[in-house]
Formats: structure tokens, C-alpha cells, sequence
């Protein structure tokens, strides 16, 4: 989850006199936000993908100010008609990356700090609702630095301008194979020979999306006034991105004037807000509260929601920003957002249910008592495991293989068919420890099926100087008598790759194979380092115990 | 004082007490206890007091390999003496009677004993006899036969006129092996030997006396703490339900309203199996609301071969909805566990592979508190007692809540299981109508608090001296 570092005095700033920190940090959680860290003053935050908007303090200010009772409701947001920013799309764009929308802010302060929040919102808005940049980006300007009408256009590779971060010209194909974030999101544009860029009325080149803004418009603390753009592939995604900054800026003091969008099926964004209509009942029901309906009317308004009666129902209205919210369930959430979820206190259901367990757990349960019983101890392995504990020192075939892509860990790339390998693993493990040495585990094994199939089977060890075939025998006949009243026979076997040649024999219930008995092989032992002698058995439980 | 001595120290004091010195080989032949009986025994009289212990190292005597081929074909000396009895012979000649090493240390003996003579001519140096009573019989032939195939102590040649040349013989190489043996003599002490074994109490034991650690063999301790989540869920009325570890993505993640352009979907978080697709997938009307959801919640083409695509399962949740999906139950307490994977670096806190519990409550009159309420049950009889819930987000569930519970080792509150509501974009395309409540989490973390571990991995290294005497701690 995206995480955010917050100066506590300037969240209080923001909030307002009226909370003291302590009120301020111990309001977070209830929020949503998990403290991760506390610093003296600074306090690190870990916010929900869906709650783009807490991924500055502007916006988590604007939800403190509503669960602490500060300022409620909807802040409203005015977007003049005034000025002449216009944008127009060109349809070369449409093949490539067909969406633009914006914003222009005015009138604004940024500090360090601030500008520092605002990058962190970008970069966070880049990674989640963004999808890396793919679906959506931003680009914030100096806006003036700019003159109106802009295009959104595309142009070739060999087009020059000075990138953000730099004083020299280069080409975008320089820029895409020199810089970071060229190598890092180049792949986005794919081979195709054209490339987005936005122009304005000067022929200057303002950004070339969704890679790098044009030095030219460089925001500093000097900047007053802001061109917000954001291209993509989705015109709504696009659109959601900018009301999560606009929202933010907001916070941040500043005032808004209408970008007109124009040409290739793009058109100038709205930011009116949606109304859901809906019962008190089936949301106090829901909850298990039985709140009235003016408290309901609170509780939305704690959450920045605006929220009225009209007759029965309550109406709820949801700010643009606000598209995390679907439907119903998230006005539940809401209300039990604002009514605090320390104040829901926990109930018991009266309840006719009976639980029992799944008869294959109960099952393997009494194998692991039994097995326990006659002196083995369990181990536990991980079933995505690795090629070399596997096939390559415990000599076996490697031919029905199944592997998972792009594994971090070298340790687990494969799934295991077998479970004794990982047993002569954890003997390899322990060979300073005191002997004899008896492990068994249970658990999944794999093989190639329609497409794979899973069943169950039980493997164990023994390791000792003076372990025999005829003790794991012993241990195999009673645990399949005692536990299941099955009987078990054991039959000459020419020869298995992990057990010696003249000491194996396969497990027969009911004239049908179920697995190998043996002495294991000194090769195989050598490869895992074990110098004593070791016994054991493998034995498929899937449709011999239980199906 | 009385002493309350062990049956074993008994018989080693009676047979000492008639003869005082014996080896420890010689007690346990007389008492017929076994050796490693006798060693604790002595240890234990030692410890007390009552017997002594002294080390002495025997050294004896036998012939090495060389010895034992002069005892057969003569000293090498001597039979080159032999070889040159009826005239002088060339190097040659000789070294292809005497070979290798013999060759080397036959000359240098003879010379040393003046016993040759070594000329160079044109042909190479020939030897020739020197003294004619050199085929008489030596102190050093009398030692070996007198070695023999017998093991003898150095001390019989003491003092006899052998001593020397037997030096002598034991700086050549493998002719005579000195065998070291170490012997326990023990002894009592003067307590020792006044104890009077007929007037100790015979029932006493020494029942103060420091014992060995025994070892039991054992369920695993994670297994103890998953046998514990699974019976306690049985307990508040939850019933086991049991999938596949390998899932298709369309009920891992498309059947729970995961875009599939979501980033838990990528390969980087998720286990993907190389080249495997579902065969089939679900019936064909789940597949289309499923579908439709997508396209009117994420406004996206859904595409079935990304869902067909198997992975093994990020969660147990696959399992549940499935069993949702398919049964439609008006009321149900049901749960989920077992191993789950995510592709991430194994580290003090993350596994790519753990297990998880999750447990459903269908119900037309269900309620979040109730849910609180169950969990709330379910930490109270597992041990933990200090519990509170914050909001959370969870792709799938609205409203979410996770569980805080307050862990005194740490000094701190821990996250725990998630809860919610599954939401209807969920349920309905489904057609799952009744409420459905979802609770649980991973179960690595509850054993950590349990067993006091601060590594999660220390529950797969299997490593036997913790497996010996891991304890619960909470």
C-alpha cells in the first residue's frame, strides 16, 4: 500500500487550531490510515489505493476536518468560465494515447514542502489509478509560462526540446534511451514512429506525455498560477486523475478556471457531482445500529459527502473525487466511517449453525497423531520449492516439471511431485543435531493433469546407524492398520533412482500401487550431506484414505 | 551421612569394594551391566565422591607390513648378502631381485653393517661380498621372529640386549607398530570403600539427581497454532470447505471484481504457472455476468484467455466464493484454510507461501457488528484478549475493517485478520443475494505471537533444536 510522509504541525495548520496533534494521530487510523512511523513531528501514513486523494496532506487535512467536526460536508468547488485556455486534441493522437483533459489553478502558494506533497500525489497517482503511467498521467505546468491555444498532437522522434531536470536540447529518442524515466516508461509508446506531445500557441513544446514535462514550464515555489493536463487511454480515467488533483489543490488554496477540451471525441471535464437516493433501514440493518436519520445525514457529512431527506429516503451527494464509490455498500461504509467504527461495539448472533471440519483435514489429522505416536516428528515444506532439492540431488526425473514465472526467490520456482526430497533436505539440515533422526510430513504434491492435478500424500524418514527396512515397514503397516484398517503389502521393486538397488519394494493395497519403501541411495544421501543411514517411504492418501 | 545411591553405583562399589582396581571392560563383565551403564555410574561416583578414575595408556608391540615380509623372505639386507654369495653382481642384476624401496634400504644396511663392498667399473658398480660371516644370524632377525605374528609389550625387551637394535628398527619404516590403548582404572575412595552396601536403605533412589533431556516427537508448532484456528472456527460454527492451492485467475481474481489490469494481477505479485490454462472455467453464465461486471464497474474489454490463465492461489477466497457461486445458500458458517502464495522476497516478514483461514457468514439478518462480535469470540478463545478494529480497504469487501490486537512481548497493538462485506459488483453478477460477511487472515502471524518468534521463517527451516523444544509463550 502507496505510504505518505506528513509534518504533523503543518497537518495541524491545515486542519485547523481547533485539533491538537494528539487528537490529530489518533484520528488517522479511523481514517483509514495505518501509522506506519512516528518521528517527533513527522508521522508516516500508509492510505488505501482507493483514496487517491489522501496521498497528499491536503487531502487527508480535508478528511480530518470532517471526522473531527470541524468542517463537514462537500467543499464546493468553483471552476470559472473566465480566461481563454483551450486545448485542442488532434486525431493523430487518437492510435496512440487519444484522451486529454485539465484544469488551470490560479492564485496559489506553493512551498517547499508543498510542491514536495505534490510530486509525492503524482508519483502515487502514476503508480496505482495510472497503472505506471499506461492509463493515465499528469504533467503540472507553470502556466505562465505558456500561451494559449495548446494542441495535443503528435510529432516524430527526432522532434527536439528541453526535458524537465535539464538545460540542453535532446531528441526524444534521446530522451527515451537516455533518461530514467524514458527507460523506465518508454515501453507505453510502444514502436509506434509518432509520439504524443503537447504544443502551444508558440510552437513551444510544454510536455511530451506520458515521459517528461518541457523545462520550460517547471513548477517552483515561485509559481503562482498552474496548467494541469492529463493524458490517457481512457477518457474517464483521465478525468478521475484530474479531480483527485484539482481536489488537492484545492486544499492546497487554489482557485480554478475552465480548460476547454476540444477536438477527437475529447471534450472539456465535468466536475458535478452524482447523487445516490437510498433507505436508513437496510443500512442500519446492515450495521446492526439503529441510528435516526439525521444522525444518518451527519455521518455522510463527517465524510465530506453532502447527504439530505427528501421524504423516506436520503439522498447522498458524491463530490467528482469521490469514484471509489460504486453504489450502496460504500454509503454503508460511509456512514460507519462517520459514526466512527470505535463507537460500533461488537455483537453475538444468536446462531443454529454447527461447524464441523472438512473430513480430509480430520483425516490427516489422525496421521499426524499416529506418526507423532510412533516417535516422528513433523516437519512442514513448502510446496512451491526448488529444482535442485527437487530432481538434481535427489537424481529423479525432472521431464513433468511445472514452474511458475518470474519467481523472486531461486528457492521456490517449481511445485513439488514428491514430498521425501524436502525430508532428505531437512535431514541435510540437521546433521549436528543428536541422532536417530525420524521426520514426516503430509501435504499437496502435484502432477500434470486437465491442466494440473493436486492430491495429498505422506512421506517420512528415518535416519539412523542402525535403521533398517523392516522398521519403516513396521511403522507403514501399523500406521495404515491402526489409522484406516487397510492392509498393506510390500513388493520387490528392480530399482527407484532414490532408494538402493535390492533394499526398495512398492507400497500394493488392493494390487494397486501406492508407493516406495526403501533404503536410500548413498549417492542421493551423499548429495544432501547425510553420512547415517536413512529409511523411508512416500504413499499417495488421495484416494487410498480419503478421494 | 547416608548415601542414596543408584542400583548401578551399588554393583560398581560391591565388585570394587572385593577388588579395588578394575577397568571399566572388566565392571561391566562382572556386573553384566553394559558399558554405557558403567560410565554414568562411574561419572555419578565421581561426582560424589566415593570413586576415582585414573588414566593409563598400554603401549604394545607388532610386526608392520615390512616386518612382517622380513619374518617371511628375511631382512632385505640379508638377502642381498644372499644374492651375492657366490660373486659379485651389478646393480642391475640386483634390482631386478630387490625391488622398489627393498632395493635402497638393502644397500645402505649392508654398507652401514660393512657387510659390501661397491665397485664402479665400466659396466656400472657391481657388489661383491665383504664379510663371509654376514649370513649369521642378527639382533635385528631375532627381534622379528621373536615378534613374530604376536602383540608384545615393549617392557619385555627392556633391559636385555635387544633393547637397542629395537630402536633401531622402529625408525624404519613399517616394521614395528606401537599400539596405544588407553584404560580406565577405577577405584573408590576411601568413603567409597567404607560405605557398607548392606545397611543403605535398598528402596532409596537418588531422586535429586540431574536427568537427560528427553525429546518428544511432535505435531509441528505452526501446525499446532493452524489445528488450534481450525478447531476453534469449528467451535463458533464454521463449516471446513476445502479447494484447489492451483486456481484459474477467473475465480482468484475475476470473480471478485479485480480488473485485470490490476497490479496485484502482475506477475510480480502473483505465481503464474508456465504455459497451464484452465480447461474449464465456469459455467457459461457465471463467466457472462462475471464479465459484464467488468465491463460496467471498470469500463474495460474483459478478456476470458487472461482469466483461463492458472495461477496458484493468492488467497483462500477463491475457494469460498466458488463454493458461493455454486451452492447460492440462504444461511452458511463456512470456512477456508490452507497455503497461499505471493511472489515476493522472502524475508522476516513475508513467505511466498503461508497459510490462511477464512471464514463466511451468509445470513439475511447478518450484521458487521456480529462479525465483530464472532472474531472478537474467536481471539478470545485462541488467547488473545485486547482487541480493537480500525477501517481498512480491501478490493473486494465494503465496508472493511481490519482486527488490532495488543501484543504485551512486543509492547505494541499487531494487525491481524480483515473483515467485510463482500460487495455486491461481487455477489451479484453471481447471483448471490443474501449478505455475505467475510473474515480471516494469515496464521504464520497468530503462531509468531504464540511461539515468540520475530522471523516467520523459522516455521519451514525445520531446524530439529527448535522443533525439540519450541514452547507456547502466549
Amino acid at each position: 500500500m502507496p505510504v505518505v510522509e506528513l509534518s504533523l504541525s503543518r497537518l495541524q495548520n491545515l486542519v485547523g487550531k481547533k485539533a491538537n496533534k494528539k487528537q490529530i494521530l489518533d484520528s488517522l487510523p479511523f481514517l483509514g490510515l495505518d501509522i506506519e512511523s512516528l518521528d517527533g513531528n513527522i508521522v508516516r501514513v500508509e492510505y488505501s489505493p482507493n483514496r487517491p486523494d489522501y496521498s497528499t496532506d491536503f487531502g487527508i487535512a480535508l478528511g480530518l476536518q470532517g471526522i473531527l467536526g470541524i468542517s463537514k460536508g462537500i467543499l464546493k468547488l468553483d471552476v470559472k468560465k473566465q480566461g481563454n485556455y483551450e486545448i485542442k486534441a488532434d486525431s493523430s493522437t487518437s492510435r496512440i494515447r487519444p484522451f486529454v483533459t485539465g484544469i488551470v489553478a490560479r492564485n496559489g502558494l506553493l512551498d517547499d514542502e508543498s510542491v514536495k506533497q505534490l510530486i509525492n500525489m503524482q508519483e502515487d497517482l502514476h503508480f496505482g489509478l495510472g497503472r505506471k503511467r499506461k492509463k493515465s498521467s499528469i504533467g503540472i505546468h507553470d502556466l505562465d509560462r505558456i500561451s494559449f491555444p495548446l494542441k495535443y498532437t503528435t510529432t516524430s522522434r527526432d522532434h527536439r526540446f528541453v526535458p524537465l531536470n535539464s538545460t540542453k536540447e535532446s531528441s526524444i529518442s534521446e530522451i527515451l534511451q537516455d533518461s530514467e524515466v524514458g527507460r523506465d516508461y518508454g515501453s507505453i509508446l510502444g514502436q509506434s514512429a509518432k509520439v504524443p506531445i503537447i504544443t502551444d500557441a508558440n510552437g513551444q513544446t510544454v510536455s511530451f506525455p506520458p515521459i517528461i514535462n518541457a523545462a520550460l514550464t517547471t513548477v517552483t515555489t515561485k509559481t503562482k498560477n498552474l496548467l494541469v493536463e492529463v493524458t490517457g487511454i481512457d477518457k474517464q480515467s483521465a478525468e478521475d486523475m484530474l479531480s483527485v488533483v484539482v481536489t488537492i489543490l484545492q486544499g492546497a488554496g487554489f482557485q480554478f478556471s475552465q480548460l476547454k477540451v476540444s477536438g477527437s471525441k475529447n471534450s472539456t471535464p465535468n466536475f458535478a457531482s452524482r447523487s445516490i437516493a437510498f433507505d436508513a433501514d437496510p443500512v442500519n440493518k446492515i450495521l446492526g445500529l439503529n441510528i435516526s436519520g439525521s444522525m444518518l445525514l451527519s455521518c455522510l457529512k463527517k465524510c465530506r459527502l453532502d447527504a439530505v431527506m427528501k421524504g423516506k429516503k436520503i439522498q447522498c451527494t458524491i463530490p467528482r473525487y469521490r469514484f471509489d464509490i460504486f453504489g450502496g455498500m460504500d454509503i454503508v461504509e460511509e456512514v460507519a466511517l462517520g459514526y466512527g467504527i470505535d463507537n460500533l461495539k461488537p455483537a453475538w448472533p444468536a446462531s443454529v449453525h454447527i461447524g464441523e471440519k472438512n473430513m480430509t483435514s480430520e483425516k490427516l489429522d489422525s496421521i499426524s497423531r499416529l506418526m507423532t505416536g510412533f516417535g516422528f516428528m513433523e516437519t512442514l515444506n513448502s510446496t512451491l520449492t526448488s529444482e535442485q532439492i527437487l530432481y538434481e540431488m535427489a537424481n529423479r526425473d525432472s521431464s513433468q516439471i511445472i514452474s511458475v514465472t518470474s519467481s523472486k526467490s531461486q528457492e521456490h520456482t517449481i511445485l513439488r511431485d514428491s514430498i521425501l526430497p524436502g525430508l532428505l533436505e531437512n535431514l541435510s539440515k540437521n546433521i549436528h543435531e543428536t541422532y536417530p533422526q525420524k521426520f514426516f510430513e503430509s501435504g499437496i504434491v502435484f502432477s500434470k493433469g486437465s491442466p494440473i492435478k493436486e492430491t495429498s500424500s505422506l512421506a517420512c524418514v528415518t535416519a539412523s546407524e542402525e535403521t533398517h527396512f523392516s522398521e519403516m515397514k513396521a511403522v507403514l503397516q501399523s500406521l495404515l492398520r491402526i489409522g484406516f484398517n487397510i492392509k498393506c503389502e510390500t513388493k520387490t521393486l528392480p530399482s527407484h533412482v532414490l532408494f538402493s538397488q535390492g533394499r526398495v519394494a512398492e507400497i500394493i493395497v488392493n494390487k494397486k500401487t501406492v508407493g516406495y519403501i526403501g533404503e536410500l541411495d548413498s549417492k542421493v544421501l551423499e548429495n544432501f550431506r547425510i553420512r547415517t543411514k536413512v529409511v523411508g517411504f512416500e504413499i499417495k492418501l488421495s484416494g487410498l484414505i480419503f478421494d | 551421612m547416608s548415601h542414596v545411591l543408584h542400583d548401578i553405583e551399588k554393583q560398581i562399589i560391591k565388585v570394587l569394594q572385593s577388588d579395588p582396581n578394575l577397568t571399566e571392560e572388566k565392571i561391566s563383565q562382572e556386573t553384566k551391566l553394559s558399558m554405557d551403564q558403567i560410565r554414568r555410574g562411574v561419572e555419578w561416583l565421581r561426582q560424589k565422591k566415593l570413586g576415582d578414575v585414573s588414566e593409563s595408556v598400554n603401549i604394545s608391540l607388532s610386526l608392520g607390513k615390512n616386518g612382517l615380509d622380513a619374518l617371511k623372505n628375511g631382512l632385505p639386507e640379508r638377502r642381498l648378502v644372499n644374492l651375492v654369495k657366490d660373486g659379485p653382481k651389478t646393480f642391475d642384476e640386483i634390482r631386478s631381485s630387490l625391488q622398489g624401496f627393498d632395493f635402497n634400504a638393502a644397500i645402505a644396511h649392508a654398507k652401514k653393517n660393512d657387510w659390501i663392498n661397491i665397485e664402479k667399473t665400466g659396466t656400472g658398480s657391481k657388489i661383491s661380498l665383504k664379510d663371509p660371516d654376514a649370513d649369521v644370524p642378527n639382533d635385528l632377525d631375532l627381534i622379528i621372529s621373536k615378534l613374530g605374528e604376536k602383540t608384545i609389550a615393549p617392557t619385555e625387551f627392556d633391559n636385555t640386549p635387544l633393547a637397542e637394535p629395537l630402536k633401531s628398527l622402529m625408525e624404519r619404516p613399517d616394521f614395528i607398530i606401537a599400539h596405544e590403548e588407553k584404560t580406565k582404572t577405577v577405584s573408590l575412595s576411601e568413603t567409597g570403600k567404607k560405605i557398607d552396601l548392606e545397611k543403605l536403605d535398598s528402596g532409596a533412589i537418588d531422586v535429586e539427581a540431574d536427568v537427560p533431556h528427553v525429546h518428544a516427537a511432535r505435531i509441528h508448532p505452526l501446525k499446532d497454532t493452524i489445528n488450534e484456528v481450525r478447531e476453534t472456527f469449528a467451535h463458533l460454527g464454521f463449516t471446513e470447505i476445502i479447494g484447489d492451492l492451483s486456481q484459474s485467475s477467473f475465480w482468484n481474481f475475476d470473480a471478485l471484481f479485480t480488473p485485470q489490469d490490476h497490479p496485484a494481477r502482475e506477475l510480480q505479485d502473483t505465481f503464474y504457472l508456465k504455459g497451464l490454462n484452465a480447461k474449464q472455467l465456469a459455467t457459461p453464465t457465471q463467466i457472462k455476468n462475471v464479465s459484464n461486471a467488468h465491463k460496467k464497474g471498470w469500463r474495460y474489454y474483459w478478456d476470458i484467455q487472461e482469466a483461463k490463465k492458472m495461477v496458484l492461489r493468492t488467497h483462500t477466497t477463491c475457494v469460498t466464493i466458488k463454493y458461493l457461486a455454486d451452492k447460492k445458500p440462504d444461511e452458511a458458517r463456512i470456512f477456508s484454510l490452507g497455503r497461499v502464495f505471493r511472489n515476493e522476497k522472502v524475508s522476516y516478514k513475508h513467505l511466498v507461501e503461508f497459510n490462511q483461514v477464512e471464514g463466511i457468514v451468509v445470513g439475511k439478518h447478518i450484521t458487521l457488528r456480529d462479525l465483530m462480535g464472532i472474531q472478537k469470540e474467536f481471539y478470545r478463545k485462541i488467547g488473545l484478549t485486547k482487541v480493537k478494529f480500525w477501517p481498512t480497504f480491501f478490493p473486494y469487501t465494503e465496508p472493511s475493517l481490519q482486527s488490532m490486537v495488543y501484543n504485551e512481548r512486543l509492547g505494541k497493538w499487531i494487525e491481524l485478520f480483515g473483515m467485510g462485506i463482500f460487495r455486491p459488483e461481487v455477489t451479484k453478477p453471481l447471483g448471490i443475494t443474501k449478505p455475505v460477511l467475510a473474515w480471516g487472515g494469515g496464521i504464520e502471524r497468530i503462531a509468531m505471537l504464540k511461539f515468540g518468534l520475530d522471523d516467520v521463517r523459522e516455521f519451514y527451516n525445520n531446524n530439529l533444536s527448535w522443533l525439540r523444544t519450541a514452547s507456547k509463550c502466549q
